[in-house]
């Protein structure tokens, strides 16, 4: 019964194949220009109605519901902080037991658990990692704004070096307090479960249709899946609503964030950034959030992900260095 | 003797500001002598971008500052505000800051015979044509500006600011005298006259400009009473129905949250000339409201009872002047953009470039950086189609 | 299941087998046929997991048996699968309990009426194995129905009756069996086992009906509130907690129906109280010595009687004063502490005090603390507590009184 997938999604060669129909729906309190919006908005677009959702607290908990409505079309339940993981094992696991068990029709249904990436990359870490050793067909979306944005904006362990949040001010004394580098967190769960079939990072909305067209090949693919989707937040990133867009374009061509699939211990770079880079300071600039940076602060992050690309035994992936070389 | 000033902002972009100004006006009436305090309403914590949200600062010359705080403080919003100051002119079209309100006027929680107070470059008569009348006689006022916004770290110090406070004096001068307001700001800036000075002009201006709206005046209010279900009569476990699942080709054919139509979230709205459409499809995958409905000649109307203005369509829409986005106050009416340009082709592409033609403002990356430019685009004409 | 044409009658009792508490709770929820189960180690509740493991593999159960990587994790699959609408089961014992603490506390505000077991056992620092009961207190204010059991036999049904009394349309509420570690959890009975027809003619199919996650019943749960919302959501859950009891009485009078007679009070059991003039009341297994040291009083005249508290949450308050509100003094014992409290007694001692309150005549209230940690509680401990409160029955000031039993002072 595990790991089959009988719905069939036709594929997504161009604008005109994404399902016009709207599963998460108009009327959700988030930000202008909302790009976790439009994370959610797509994965359930090419999920389809066959699905359960659950949404882990924060900013897109918080606001998508607000307050005692919903946006959303199919079944959505709300999980705690750190429940993605347990969330998704639990549906799955009681949509499977009762289906064998004859209690509900036997159909394929899909799990996915939405998580942020305070509640997914630091406080449920431990659960997602025990979801990806099932052998459930669940899917976890991380979507990483970078900051615990529905607290007003604090750092995470995703959060870009030197990035202002009111956890890390620039200060008088101090003037960059972000000191901790951002966690590789696909890389670091592709790396630590064996058996899961696929781990995949994304952009929300660039490049235009990847971020749909990984959702729909994580879901045709047996088994627990991840997702990490990369989200700009004009509001905790500083930047005006209209280059949400833009902003995670150029994060992606700086090769600041790394897009790559990981298929069956395949990987393949979404956008290459060994062969070509966007100078970083471009990227940084465009926000307000890291307009204290100096020209030093902006070459060390540019001597990083220059590394990340140049020096990394798999870039973007696995952060030893040589070693395959010897 | 309790004097209660409400400030309507937009969420984030105007929050620095908004509580700036709170925080000054409970400063300088406690150096007048008085008690005061300030506070956000809470419910509109986390703020989001764009949707509009409530300060407040109460001062009071006769009561203990715990009689202030019970009288006010224990309250989610209050209905008697003395002064309403408006830090957005889109804002005068209503407010809608959570499910279930509905559509809230703007001047709803002013007293009678209270100020609202509108930053804006237009004049009474135009916001009057978008604020609803009230029973008894209030005031309207206004000072000459821009919408300050900015964002999350980079603030914009325009002086809106120490105008505003300057304008609240001039509706209000027994929350706070223009003298104690200039006090205030020459202590803080000793090397800096021009901050007072910009108070005393906002001062001047709102004094001049303050009249009194007659009953009988402004439009209908369309909202009702908020009516919220009582314990037994909603489901047990925390559960809501879900939004009925519907789609058709049409305009607003996608079904949608029918208890939180947010479009007073926007301060400008996409004009969209269709006949210069490629039929992309960017504007509508990219939009992050789902505000853009698939119609059967495949081009996409836009639904302005949910757009929320961010302007990604238009920065994103390949096509030069085929979105812009023009300003809210510009409108009055959120029928269906494509039915009209349906109807009639030609007029319709007239009336846009009409629109279009008032001038479009281009944001810098960061919001808080600089002032947006407000530029003439170039007027396209119709393409047959 | 075997044979299904013959339609000839089942016997109740199917077996007779020598069971520790945990397995007679893993026999219950064989027979209970739940869906979804989460294990986690911790001593010492863990047994249930592992019999429950055996089950499995041994083809007697069909369920899908999570092993989770936290407590939290524990608790998250089990409220999320039981949203689905499949029967669930899990449980902890101690620190873990309370690792998962907001997990459970969701599980009742959504009102999902996930069973577990608690495995009594004393909070860390330091780390100690041993009963006390603060664990499964933590509970007790959010909206869980708590009880506790003395004996493997009334753990078996419990399981059955716990599921029947939550997933009632009129409670749908998480339920906490308590048991106390190691004199309960790891000591071997002889239990009588029911047939599985007999199960099923007692326990219905769990339906959540609308409120359950699925493609053809699309709902938000819990989407985010302000404070325009708290209230009411809280009176419901306040309304659920109260009608339980009525609950309660009807699943232990089916119970009766289908099982034989087996219970007469639902929320707690009398000892030799009819005429007493003073007696203990507690909680869990303290009730073999209290009424052994009832049974040797009873032997020399003395008008002594004990009380055993199934359930604390609902608690049972009208039932409760009608018993206690008949004796000169009580003594509670309370395996359970709650420093800094009004007299600084037990949490028992607190709420039977409160119970009391209205009374014109109210019993003189002792406490004892005993038991904490595993500390033994002795027949002749217990004879110490009823001569200290036959004593207070008679010497002014003694209302309130708190004294520690067994401590090395």
């Amino acid at each position: 019964m595990a790991n089959r997938q009988s719905i069939e999604y036709a594929k997504i060669k161009g604008v005109h194949d994404v399902p016009l129909e709207e599963f998460y729906t108009s009327g959700h309190r988030t930000c202008q220009g909302c790009e976790s919006a439009a994370t959610m908005r797509g994965f359930i677009k090419v999920a389809g109605p066959r699905t359960l959702v659950t949404g882990s607290t924060g900013c897109m908990y918080v606001a998508n519901t607000s307050y005692m409505t919903t946006p959303w079309i199919v079944p959505w339940m709300h999980t705690q902080l750190g429940a993605s993981g347990s969330s998704a094992i639990g549906m799955a696991a009681g949509l499977r037991a009762l289906m064998r068990k004859g209690k509900i029709p036997d159909e394929e249904i899909n799990t996915i658990a939405h998580c942020g990436d305070l509640g997914g990359g630091d406080m449920g870490l431990s659960a997602i990692s025990g979801a990806l050793q099932t052998d459930y067909d669940l899917l976890i979306i991380m979507n990483d704004n970078e900051s615990a944005a529905n607290t007003d904006i604090q750092a995470t362990g995703l959060t870009t070096f030197g990035a202002n949040t009111t956890f890390t001010p620039p200060g008088k004394r101090i003037h960059i307090t972000q000191r901790r580098w951002k966690k590789n967190l696909a890389g670091m769960l592709a790396v630590g479960h064996p058996t899961c079939k696929y781990v995949a990072t994304a952009c929300a909305t660039y490049p235009t249709l990847d971020y749909l067209r990984k959702v729909r090949r994580a879901l045709a693919v047996g088994g627990p899946k991840f997702l990490h989707v990369y989200a700009p937040c004009p509001k905790g990133w500083d930047y005006h609503p209209r280059y949400s867009h833009d902003i995670g374009r150029m994060g992606v061509l700086s090769g600041l964030f790394p897009l790559f699939e990981i298929l069956e211990g395949h990987v393949t770079y979404t956008h290459d950034a060994r062969r070509q880079r966007e100078p970083v300071e471009k990227f940084l600039m465009a926000q307000g959030r890291f307009a204290h940076l100096t020209k030093d602060d902006v070459r060390y992050i540019q001597k990083m992900v220059d590394e990340m690309w140049e020096e990394w035994d798999v870039p973007g992936v696995v952060p030893t260095k040589g070693s395959l070389k010897t | 003797m309790i004097r209660r000033v409400e400030i309507n902002y937009r969420g984030v972009f105007q929050k620095r500001l908004a509580k700036k100004i709170g925080g000054d006006v409970v400063r300088i009436a406690s150096q007048m002598g008085k008690v005061g305090f300030s506070n956000g309403r809470y419910s509109d914590a986390p703020e989001r971008s764009g949707i509009p949200s409530k300060y407040f600062a109460f001062v009071s010359s006769d009561l203990s500052e715990e009689e202030l705080e019970a009288e006010c403080g224990a309250e989610l919003d209050i209905d008697q505000a003395d002064v309403s100051i408006v830090l957005d002119d889109t804002l005068v079209k209503g407010v809608e800051p959570w499910a279930w309100s509905g559509i809230r006027p703007i001047n709803e929680n002013l007293r009678d015979g209270g100020t609202l107070v509108v930053v804006t470059r237009r004049t009474h008569e135009d916001l009057l044509k978008h604020i609803p009348g009230k029973p008894r006689g209030w005031r309207l006022a206004t000072y000459e500006g821009s919408q300050s916004f900015s964002g999350m770290w980079v603030f914009r110090d325009d002086f809106t600011h120490e105008r505003t406070l300057g304008a609240i004096a001039a509706a209000a001068p027994d929350v706070m005298t223009i003298e104690a307001v200039e006090a205030c700001l020459n202590n803080r800036h000793p090397n800096d006259p021009t901050r007072a000075e910009a108070a005393r002009r906002a001062f001047d201006e709102v004094v001049e400009k303050m009249k009194t709206v007659v009953v009988g005046t402004g439009v209908e209010s369309k909202e009702a009473a908020i009516v919220l279900p009582k314990w037994f009569e909603f489901g047990e476990g925390t559960v809501v129905a879900a939004v009925p699942r519907g789609f058709e080709m049409r305009p607003s054919g996608q079904s949608r949250n029918q208890q939180y139509k947010r479009g007073t979230t926007r301060s400008q709205r996409p004009i969209i000339r269709f006949d210069l459409c490629t039929k992309c499809a960017l504007c509508w995958l990219e939009c992050p409201d789902e505000s853009f409905d698939p119609v059967p000649d495949g081009l996409y109307d836009v639904n302005y009872t949910y757009c929320v203005g961010c302007g990604k369509c238009a920065q994103v829409c390949p096509v030069q002047e085929c979105i812009v986005m023009i300003d809210e106050l510009e409108f009055d009416d959120e029928s269906s953009p494509w039915e009209t340009f349906s109807k009639d082709r030609h007029a319709y592409v007239t009336w846009a470039e009409d629109k279009k033609s008032l001038g479009r403002l281009i944001h810098s990356y960061v919001p808080g950086s600089a002032d947006p430019q407000t530029v003439k685009g170039e007027r396209i004409p119709p393409k047959h189609g | 299941m075997a044979n299904e044409r013959a339609p000839k009658a089942e016997a109740v009792w199917e077996r007779r087998d020598l069971l520790t508490g945990c397995q007679a709770v893993a026999e219950a929820v064989r027979l209970a046929d739940v869906d979804v189960i989460a294990a986690y180690p911790i001593r010492p509740y863990t047994e249930v997991m592992d019999a429950i493991s055996k089950l499995i593999a041994d083809g007697q159960l069909d369920a899908e048996y999570v092993i989770a990587d936290s407590e939290h994790s524990q608790f998250e699959i089990v409220k999320h699968a039981s949203s689905v609408n499949a029967r669930t089961f899990a449980g902890s014992s101690g620190t873990g309990w309370c690792y998962g603490l907001e997990a459970l506390v969701v599980t009742a505000t959504d009102r999902l009426p996930v069973l577990y077991l608690v495995g009594n056992r004393a909070l860390d620092d330091p780390g100690a194995f041993g009963v006390e009961h603060n664990d499964a207190m933590m509970v007790r204010d959010v909206g869980f129905l708590l009880c506790w059991v003395t004996t493997p036999q009334e753990a078996l049904e419990h399981v059955l009756i716990g599921y029947r009394v939550a997933e009632d349309k009129g409670v749908q509420m998480p339920m906490a069996i308590a048991m106390d570690g190691a004199f309960l959890t790891h000591s071997q009975h002889m239990v009588d086992i029911p047939s599985l027809g007999t199960v099923r003619r007692y326990l219905r199919r769990y339906d959540l009906s609308k409120r359950r996650m699925h493609p053809d019943n699309p709902i938000s749960i819990a989407p985010q509130v302000n404070e325009d919302w708290v209230m009411e959501l809280r009176r419901q859950n306040w309304e659920a907690a109260r009608s339980a009891r009525t609950v309660i009485k009807e699943a232990y009078r089916e119970f009766n129906g289908v099982f034989g007679d087996r219970y007469t009070n639902p929320f707690f059991t009398e000892f030799m109280t009819e005429d007493a003039e003073t007696i203990l009341i507690g909680l869990g297994t303290v009730a073999a010595p209290g009424r052994t040291a009832v049974t040797r009083l009873r032997a020399i005249g003395e008008k002594v009687g004990y009380v055993s508290m199934r359930w604390f949450r609902p608690f049972p308050t009208e039932e409760l004063r009608a018993c206690l509100g008949r004796f000169r003094s009580i003594g509670v014992i309370d395996r359970d502490f709650a420093h800094g409290s009004p007299d600084d007694g037990g949490i028992l001692m607190e709420e039977v005090r409160s119970t009391l309150y209205p009374l014109d005549n109210r019993p003189v209230v002792v406490d004892f603390i005993a038991g904490l940690g595993g500390r033994d509680i002795s027949i002749s401990d217990c004879m110490a507590m009823f001569r200290l409160t036959q004593q207070a029955a008679s010497q002014a000031g003694m209302d309130g009184f708190v004294k520690w039993i067994g401590l090395r002072e």
